[in-house]
């Protein structure tokens, strides 16, 4: 579904992807970790397609397509989801309205109709529900006073709602408390699916006992250093991230 | 554009011109006899040369393009304009009144701080109204050709409640000297809505108002179009308990001119100021914002805030944006912010990395930037009809 290879990207000109290796198959759930700084974020921003994000090397392939001619409108089209590590509030854009635009381009880019309100706010509602997010939440300004747990919940409700094939949670569980991972993690879980894969960027190993991953990876200074099965997260936090960083 | 046909003035030759012209039609005849000689010496002293010498009016006018002075103007002719948004709702419709002498707003005319409203205080084509309990009213003053002096005044009666419509239109000059007094404990709220999708047409707007004790003034200045937009907006707050709240969402198209100049004067105890002004700035397009705060020795415990803020759509986009404080009481609270800046990138990367398509995207942050005033609008169907008239969905 996904595949890097030897990965560059520069930052105003300072390299901070340096040669990231990647494969990720349908059906798949991988867990990227690492110390702050190694370049997960900046991982996360490439494949979004975020300005300033300067790739010098390599190549990303996202269902054989070549990601990086992708503008980000038409990546999130072809199925690719971020959860952001930091939402951007939006104020004056109803969650409503944002989600309309979003479905309904999605909608476009496949050929079909756009959904009339009812259909739109059953769905809304349906997703909200998963994440248990009160209806309220739904006409307030995108991510605007959202506490922090509320709004990775948001990020997985968006998700929920357009229904992508690779998702990558960049820290969704940074600042979320017991409750509101548990609500995150069982939404996750439910979308689970032969088709979908994920990409879970995380610095503890908390929310991987609850997303079990298939393989977890170490990201460090900007390259793969180290994968192996979700045995590993376990041994990071035991051992903390030093033992790994001579490459394998 | 009819100008481009006549031979320009200069500037200094315009402005002769023009108060020459303006001068010859102040008779004073709208006034009651007993202000009527003080208002026509205001008038006969009142030069508009003194733009370019007198360094306040300099200063005054430093960011608002005066190519209009230029124009050889002939006198135009009163018209009404079919608003974009007629008024609606319970309150009965006023029409103007014949007799004057009495009216407390022409009895609470400012000294007139510029040459300008000098020469519109005795103009030539007059309205005046009264609102007594309750009731609504529709200016509409237009004028399609031509320079048109015109001034209207309204008085609202003590705990009175009023709602202004002022929609003027303008393919010429419009000079449109409004002013307002709230009595004790009356409210009043303006719209003023400005739709000149036009290549020419100057609106210069000077409103004033004095609000008396506890009597609340409420204004929402909304510009969807407008080639060359100025209003000044003097408020006295005279009465402790008196407050102004004023609003203003511009839309300011690729080349419009929208210039706003606001003094609000806390002269009493206890007396509150909001100002909240968003403008949203195209290609070639200029915001100027001046907003004075004016805290008298006897504005103890004034509340005072002040804000304007500037979306810039492109490089060649201009906001030029001047707070002022001036303050002579020691117990009161003022605040003041101003930002301009362009699109955060940020806003737009998180809707396109939904998959909404770049222009929507910034169509979106578009119409959300100047929703935050907008949604204040109390009344429905005006705002609706303002963003359909935008052109962004609600
Ligand atoms: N927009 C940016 N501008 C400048 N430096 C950046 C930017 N984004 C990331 N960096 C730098 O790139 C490095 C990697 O950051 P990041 O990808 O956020 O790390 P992580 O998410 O792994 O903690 C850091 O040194 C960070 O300072
Ligand atoms: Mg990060």
């Amino acid at each position: 579904m996904l595949s890097i290879r030897n990965l560059h990207a520069s930052v105003e000109g300072r390299p901070i992807l340096k040669g990231l290796t990647l494969e990720v198959k349908a059906g798949e759930v991988h867990a990227i970790m690492g110390p702050n700084g190694a370049g997960k974020s900046t991982l996360a921003a490439v494949l979004a397609g975020k300005e300033g994000y300067e790739v010098t090397e390599g190549e990303i392939l996202f269902e054989g397509q070549n990601l990086l001619d992708l503008e980000p409108e038409e990546r999130s089209h072809a199925g690719l989801f971020l959860a952001f590590q930091y939402p951007v509030e939006i104020p004056g854009v109803s969650m409503i309205q944002f989600l309309r635009a979003a479905l309904n381009a999605h909608r476009a880019a496949q050929g079909a109709e756009p959904l009339d309100t009812a259909e739109l706010m059953a769905l809304l509602k349906e997703k909200a529900a998963l994440l248990k997010l009160d209806p309220s939440f739904l006409s307030r300004s995108v991510n605007e006073g959202f506490s922090g747990g509320e709004r990775k919940r948001a990020e997985i409700f968006q998700m929920a709602v357009l229904d992508p094939k690779l998702v990558i949670l960049d820290e969704t569980d940074s600042g979320l408390d017991i409750d509101a991972l548990k609500i995150v993690s069982d939404a996750v879980n439910a979308l689970r699916a032969p088709k979908r894969a994920f990409i879970i960027i995380t610095h503890y190993h908390r929310i991987l006992q609850y997303i079990r991953p298939d393989v977890v990876h170490i990201l460090a200074d900007g390259r793969v250093v180290h994968s192996g099965g979700p045995e590993l997260a376990l041994q990071l936090e035991e051992k903390g991230y030093e033992p790994f960083l001579t490459p394998a | 554009m009819q100008m481009l046909t006549q031979e320009k003035l200069s500037l200094e030759a315009g402005a002769q011109h023009l108060t020459h012209l303006l001068r010859s039609q102040a008779t004073g005849v709208g006034l009651p006899p007993s202000l009527r000689d003080h208002w026509l010496k205001w008038v006969d002293r009142a030069d508009l040369s003194t733009l370019f010498t007198a360094q306040h009016l300099k200063e005054d006018w430093k960011y608002t393009p005066m190519e209009f002075l230029r124009h050889p103007w002939e006198l135009g002719t009163l018209t009404a304009s079919s608003p974009s948004f007629p008024p609606e709702g319970e309150l009965p419709l006023i029409q103007p009144v014949e007799s004057f002498e009495d009216l407390p707003a022409l009895h609470s005319l400012p000294t007139p701080s510029s040459p300008w409203e000098a020469l519109l205080g005795a103009s030539t084509t007059y309205q005046h109204y009264q609102i007594r309990e309750a009731g609504q009213l529709l200016l509409t003053s237009s004028n399609e050709t031509g320079v048109l002096p015109h001034f209207v005044s309204i008085s609202i009666a003590p705990h009175s409640q009023a709602e202004i419509w002022l929609a003027p239109h303008t393919g010429g000059f419009l000079l449109l000297r409004l002013h307002i007094h709230v009595g004790e404990g009356a409210s009043a709220r303006l719209y003023y809505t400005t739709d000149l999708p036009t290549r020419n047409g100057y609106l210069y707007g000077i409103l004033s108002a004095e609000v008396e004790k506890e009597g609340q003034l409420e204004s929402y200045d909304l510009t969807i179009s407008a080639p060359w937009k100025r209003t000044e907006f003097k408020v006295r707050l005279t009465g402790p308990g008196a407050s102004v709240h004023l609003h203003g969402a511009s839309r300011i198209a690729p080349g419009e001119v929208v210039d706003q100049a606001i003094r609000i004067e806390h002269a009493a105890p206890h007396t509150e100021s909001n100002q909240l002004f968003k403008s949203l700035v195209y290609a070639e397009g200029r915001s100027a914002f001046q907003g004075r705060i004016y805290v008298h020795r006897e504005g103890q415990k004034t509340n005072a805030y002040q804000s304007h803020k500037a979306l810039l759509w492109e490089p060649s986009a201009v906001a030029y944006s001047r707070p002022q404080l001036e303050i002579f009481a020691d117990d009161v609270r003022c605040t003041h912010g101003v930002t301009t800046g362009f699109l955060q990138g940020e806003m737009l990367l998180y809707l396109r990395s939904r998959g909404i398509p770049e222009e929507t995207a910034r169509h979106m942050l578009a119409g959300a930037f100047l929703a935050e005033v907008v949604e204040k609008i109390p009344h429905e169907r005006l705002r609706a009809g303002l963003y359909a008239r935008m052109g962004f969905s609600s």
